[in-house]
């Protein structure tokens, strides 16, 4: 106990002694770090937001070397991923996604043009070593993570050419080859891996004789075979599978005559969207697209959306493709064995007795159109020679996240049932290269990071610039042509400036809100002692627990939890 | 005058003498340990952590964020109310510039006495006067008004939570209309105040002070702006903050900057600068809101939304009027995007706020 | 140097003298000359000081609180219905320890209205903390006045220096005005330990929760029964630099072996000198009993200075109704522990400036003769006045 000071006066700051923080009853602020949705939605796992978080201080390099920690080809994913981060992007309520995909694709570009070093060493000289087969995307990707663990990588392609589908499947309008080539010849250039090209698994290797011989083995065969089709047993003599046909084109430059006429195609996915464009532009009469899924609308539920990336499908209208959503090729009008006609029935994906959705035709639905050819495009299969035993049906169906088949043996990319996405492919390759070195550690699966995602909920929006998204410029309909790429590309001020427009969802954007409005001086400001990457501390000793730096946190890294005291 | 050696030394005479033991600019003082964190904070803290005021207060953030502007080189006569009693209880005190409460109706007076005390001893030293509404728009309204008119250098803040709150949310003349307190309750006969608003910063303003202006906790960088720029002014200067009171309007305390925001963007409390009695400054409101957007989220005004009631519709629309003759007159509405309307001037980005930098 | 003057314009001399740095002031009957004067001072350019020309006696009062809390030596005056209105910051100037100086030209209270002079003011706010202290002279005031300023700062209390309204501060008198390098011999300057300083932050006026108060009150009250010896020693200290003494705590006048006295406070105290001159051979001596210490109250000088005195006459000029007098009233609490002490007669007179004639020494030593004589009366009331149920 003091003594009364004369005239009652109190030195200055005393207050410190007062520990107001034990009249927090309910709940208390914390910094939870939690996932941006786009880092969610991310098939190939980036963390966008924390590329942007970079790009915003204007570190442009480091922005690249944070994205190529999970997707080395940004080049490449830049200009074919459909961006499930766009769609899920919180910006979408305010006045626009951000156009992440055009950024991404200008780091891929500026790393190429200016050389940089993605973020790995080389592998020790007795670093294990580990066979991938394949050198799509999967087995690409899987190589470089392979190396960024420690690890050495050995391909086996059984082509003559690395890149997959990249270079079968998707036409130069949407990826030219000169960023394919540099960004893959970069990722193959690195120390410790070895490709081997013309090696095809089942005929020159084996995955017993890889297994004997490496450490582990990653399998990234993709799908090469077309899916048999046919309707009501009817196949028609003249019949080209989509990838097929597209192939041949890429390979040759040429169609079947029919394809001149009036052309149906069968299926939902961008190979569909693909070969309608070629087919159109190489002077298809019409061209009309059959899905059983549907097209982008405000009532359009996400698992009914149509498989494609959102511009393509933009792009195939502006050319005239037609689209006939939920519906099907219910019968084919034969003339002997060649196809004249097709009956069309609508159908949509309706949930059954037991909750899960299946096709439900319409009767009364049926429309027959005359065309001269139907070219059946949904979806191709693991060819299964050398699989044998370690397939399921037709794919690979693992039940972890790194796809482990067997042990030491991995699937992963395509050829995985659950896949579809170049994104979903090289993500495949991190995951499977994880556990794969994991596995030869002698440790468990790594975990999945099951932390939550931000919401436009959590986020406070009134601190956040209006800023509309970067246009990007395409080439006229009239000046597409089968090599040139249609969609062009950012510039430095534009996507720096597009990086402003990142919400910085779940992170610190080290705006000082909390430090300026705690009405208690119970936010310290530190960059040094905050160890969760945020600038801030809470001094739990005078934090009362009202929740306002909670509210006013523009990115919801602030989120109020129960008092535990 | 004797030289300040020999003051400093009669100085700790007394002190000693009177049980105050010596400090001060010229007397050693004792080695000082190692700075903790809160003592490297990049910012002054003149109302340090540890006062009492209720959990989310308005006022207790507002008054943080003038005294970081202001100080250090001020003094403070603060009237009876909440701050006061929040700040001070014996034997600690959550000030660290010199600080002096005296009564309820005089912290201007006692004010210009510390002011003409300054100008006697050719000191420097700014005086600021806080106040509650109650403080300045009632009971010291006279006071208030002789210091300015007696042209003090003194800033004057009146922390606006709309009611005595430190009595037990009791109506006072900034009471806005229809908002209901302990002494203007809702009942079959009333739909709480009947009375409006005062417009203390026009009277004010017709004083032909140098400056006077309003603020809100909303917009701390506009806030602190005006308190900076009223601390260069030699003269009288006055700042109204409008400062939500969780417990007095009854609303959650994580909401005291969302509410403070929602009634500047409804019009209802407009943020408007005056020199020499003249507007000169405005924040546009780029959206305005429906006042019904700030209302609903506050008790106090909970009797405006029941359902079937002519009376609350009726009073509704009155303070949507009162609202849209605020933005009319002082010409609140914004053309387009203005990087200090109501939209620009909260914004942040990575690093810190946007504005506040050029 | 000796100078005719009024009594408020002396005052204004005095406080001249003592270099206030700030004054703040608002006018009223029969303050208005003090106030007036310091402010021809100031605009001759003879006194530097900052002086607030308020818009209310309760702000002159909080200016001065301010300013005297900010380490400036302050000084305020008012009377009556000022005195009332300050009673709220009166308090609160104490409460907190803060030396300042004021004048009081005593005057009666409304309603009805009334300007003149009784103490009806002053005892409003006994209870207040203040030092009170009672002049009977301008001369006695010129002195209190610069002693107050001393007595205010060693004992970090305030210091109410009153003088009648009118029949001192609208006399005139011959006054010896005190040098100024004596009196700046005299009064340090002025310093605060607890002043408001941005090198050295305190805060004042905190809030005191009820474990506390019991102890500050008594704080308080200590700190004024310790300054009875330093109102005596500063008086004393005076009368070394000046020559002449104010009178202490009291002084008892006449005949010091009387068994009959006067004791009162003020100007009437000379009344009742004049009136000893002239009636003494008719109504005898008197001890005079010239209380110059009303607050801190000298209670032990008191019954030293009533040894042997078997009848007392208290002289009132501020009644509590339904009580009687309040000096009265206090000088018999305090006798209550006196062996043999005195019969006290509380006689209020002169209320609202009604005039005291030298005879009135005369008329009461003989109404005390009467045994049936009451012991509380305004003296001087003419019931006949009155309608009968009043009375």
């Amino acid at each position: 106990m003091g003594e009364m000071t004369r005239g009652q006066y109190a030195d200055a700051g005393t207050s410190l002694d007062f520990k107001t923080g034990n009249w927090r009853s309910t709940q208390r602020p914390v910094h939870v770090h939690a996932k941006a949705p786009c880092h969610t939605a991310c098939p190939a796992g980036e963390d966008q937001q924390a590329w942007f978080a970079l790009l915003q201080e204007q570190k442009v390099e480091e922005a690249w070397k944070s994205l190529v920690s999970a997707n080395p080809m940004p080049g490449v994913t830049g200009r074919v991923c459909p961006h499930p981060c766009e769609t899920a992007c919180n910006r979408v309520h305010v006045d626009g996604a951000l156009a992440i995909h055009n950024v991404e694709r200008w780091l891929g570009d500026e790393a190429v043009r200016l050389g940089w070093d993605y973020p790995v060493a080389a592998p020790a000289k007795d670093a294990k070593t580990v066979a991938i087969v394949g050198a799509g995307p999967a087995g690409i990707s899987a190589a470089y993570h392979c190396v960024r663990l420690g690890l050495k990588a050995e391909i086996f392609e059984a082509l003559s050419e690395a890149g997959g589908l990249l270079r079968s499947a998707i036409p130069p309008t949407r990826l030219p080859r000169g960023p394919l080539d540099a960004e893959l010849g970069r990722i193959l250039d690195l120390p410790g891996i070895t490709l081997n090209l013309r090696q095809r698994l089942g005929r020159d290797v084996t995955v017993e004789s890889l297994k004997a011989q490496y450490a582990a083995v990653l399998l990234a065969p993709g799908c090469e075979k077309a899916k048999p089709w046919s309707v009501q047993g009817a196949v028609p003599a003249d019949l080209h599978e989509g990838l097929e046909l597209l192939r041949d084109f890429m390979d040759h430059g040429a169609l079947p005559d029919a394809a001149k006429g009036d052309v149906i195609v069968h299926g939902g996915g961008n190979t569909a969207m693909d070969i309608c464009r070629i087919m159109k532009r190489a002077g298809a009469k019409s061209v009309t697209l059959i899905t059983a899924s549907g097209l982008p609308g405000p009532d359009t539920a996400p698992d009914d959306l149509i498989n494609v990336v959102p511009r393509e499908l933009e792009e195939a209208l502006e050319e005239g493709i037609e689209v006939i959503d939920h519906a099907t090729v219910s019968r084919l009008i034969m003339k002997g064995s060649k196809v004249t006609g097709v009956e069309i029935i609508a159908l949509k994906k309706e949930p059954g007795k037991d909750g899960r959705k299946r096709r439900v035709e319409f009767e009364g639905t049926e429309r027959v159109v005359s065309v001269d050819m139907v070219v059946p495009c949904v979806g191709e299969q693991v060819d299964p020679e050398g699989y044998e035993g370690l397939l399921d049906g037709a794919y690979f169906w693992p039940d972890n996240a790194g796809g482990r088949v067997a042990e030491r043996v991995y699937a992963l990319g395509d050829a995985r049932g659950s896949r579809g996405t170049v994104a979903a492919a090289i993500g495949d390759g991190r995951l499977a290269a994880e556990a794969a070195a994991a596995e030869l550690r002698g440790e468990d699966d790594p975990s999945a990071d099951d932390r939550s995602t931000i919401g436009i909920d959590a986020l406070n929006t009134a601190y956040y610039a209006g800023a509309s998204r970067t246009l990007v410029a395409k080439l006229p309909v009239s000046e597409r042509t089968f090599e040139a790429e249609i969609e062009g590309s950012i510039s430095r001020t534009e996507a720096l400036a597009e990086a402003q427009r990142c919400l910085s969802c779940g992170n610190c954007l080290a705006c000082d809100n909390c430090w300026t409005m705690c009405p208690d001086n119970a936010v310290i400001k530190t960059a040094e002692l905050a160890m969760d990457g945020s600038h801030y501390v809470f001094d739990y000793d005078y934090c009362k627990g009202c929740g306002l730096c909670t509210h006013e946190c523009p990115t919801g890294y602030i989120q109020s939890v129960p008092e535990t005291n | 005058m004797a030289p300040r050696s020999d003051n400093s030394k009669r100085l700790n005479e007394l002190r000693m003498k009177h049980g105050r033991p010596p400090a001060g600019p010229n007397e050693p003082k004792a080695a000082k340990a190692e700075p903790t964190l809160r003592e490297q904070q990049p910012r002054f803290r003149g109302l340090e952590s540890g006062h009492r005021a209720c959990q989310g207060c308005g006022e207790a953030l507002a008054a943080r964020l003038v005294m970081e502007s202001a100080g250090p080189d001020v003094m403070v006569a603060n009237a009876t109310g909440c701050l006061e009693v929040f700040s001070t209880p014996w034997p600690q005190t959550a000030w660290r510039v010199p600080w002096i409460h005296s009564l309820f109706e005089n912290a201007s007076a006692v004010a210009s006495g510390m002011e003409a005390a300054m100008k006697a001893k050719g000191k420097n030293t700014k005086v600021l006067s806080f106040g509650g509404d109650g403080a300045t728009y009632d009971i010291g309204f006279q006071s208030l008004s002789g210091m300015l008119e007696r042209h003090h250098n003194v800033l004057y803040v009146t922390y606006d939570n709309e009611a005595y709150m430190n009595t037990g949310i009791q109506r006072s003349s900034s009471t806005p209309h229809a908002a209901s307190t302990t002494t203007s309750p809702v009942g079959a006969e009333r739909m709480g105040k009947r009375h409006l608003k005062k417009d203390l910063l026009s009277i004010v303003a017709a004083h032909h002070i140098p400056y006077a202006a309003s603020a809100s906790v909303a917009y701390p960088a506009d806030l602190q702006r005006k308190v900076r720029y009223a601390m260069g002014v030699e003269g009288p200067t006055f700042l109204v903050i409008h400062s939500p009171c969780p417990l007095g309007w009854r609303h959650d305390s994580a909401l005291t900057v969302e509410i403070a925001r929602r009634a500047v963007e409804c019009g209802l409390f407009p943020l408007v600068e005056l020199e020499r009695g003249a507007l000169t400054n405005i924040m546009p409101i780029r959206d305005p809101r429906p006042v019904a957007e700030y209302l609903k989220l506050q008790g106090r005004f909970a009797h405006l939304f029941k359902k079937n009631d002519y009376r609350a519709a009726e009073e509704l629309d009155h303070l949507q009027a009162l609202a849209d003759h605020n933005i009319a007159i002082y010409g609140l509405r914004g053309e387009g995007t203005d990087p200090v309307d109501t939209t620009g001037v909260a914004q942040v980005r990575r690093g810190g706020p946007l504005a506040g930098r050029n | 140097m000796r100078e005719a003057l009024e009594g408020s314009q002396a005052i204004a001399r005095a406080i001249s003298l003592c270099k206030p740095d700030v004054v703040a002031a608002y006018p009223i009957t029969p303050q208005t000359h003090i106030v007036e004067n310091l402010s021809k001072l100031v605009a001759d350019g003879n006194l530097h000081t900052e002086f607030v020309s308020v818009e209310s006696e309760f702000s002159a009062a909080s200016v001065v609180l301010g300013a005297a809390a900010a380490g400036a030596r302050a000084y305020t005056a008012s009377a009556s219905q000022g005195i009332l209105l300050m009673s709220e910051v009166m308090y609160n100037i104490s409460g907190m320890r803060i030396p300042l100086v004021m004048t009081i030209a005593n005057r009666a209270v409304g309603a009805p209205l009334n300007i003149w002079n009784d103490q009806s003011d002053t005892m409003a706010v006994r209870d207040a903390g203040w030092i009170q202290l009672h002049c009977i002279s301008n001369q006695e005031a010129v002195d209190t006045t610069i002693q107050a300023f001393r007595l205010a700062q060693e004992t970090e209390l305030p210091v109410a220096v009153n003088m009648d309204g009118f029949v001192l501060t609208h006399t005139m008198e011959v006054i010896d005005v005190p040098a100024q390098a004596e009196v700046d011999k005299y009064l340090p300057p002025f310093e605060f330990s607890r002043k408001l300083d941005p090198a050295n932050p305190v805060s004042m006026g905190t809030l005191v929760d009820p474990n506390w108060f019991s102890e500050v009150r008594h704080s308080h009250h200590a700190a004024m029964v310790k300054a009875l010896p330093k109102i005596e020693e500063i008086d004393k200290a005076f009368a070394k630099v000046f020559g002449r003494a104010s009178g202490g705590l009291l002084t008892v006048e006449g005949d010091k072996k009387a068994k009959v006295a006067i004791l009162a406070m003020g100007s009437v105290v000379g009344t009742m000198m004049a009136g000893q001159d002239e009636f003494k051979d008719e109504v005898g001596s008197a001890r005079i009993v010239k209380l110059r210490a009303f607050r801190p109250f000298p209670a032990k000088a008191l019954r030293d200075a009533l040894k042997g005195v078997e009848k007392l006459v208290v002289i009132d000029r501020a009644i509590s109704p339904g009580l009687g007098g309040v000096l009265g009233t206090e000088v018999s609490a305090v006798l209550s522990t006196m062996d043999n002490g005195p019969k006290v007669y509380n006689y209020a007179l002169g209320l609202g400036g009604r005039d005291i004639q030298a005879s009135m020494y005369k008329d009461l030593l003989k109404a005390i003769e009467n045994p049936k004589a009451p012991r509380f009366a305004i003296f001087d009331a003419d019931l006949k006045k009155l309608p009968p149920e009043d009375r």
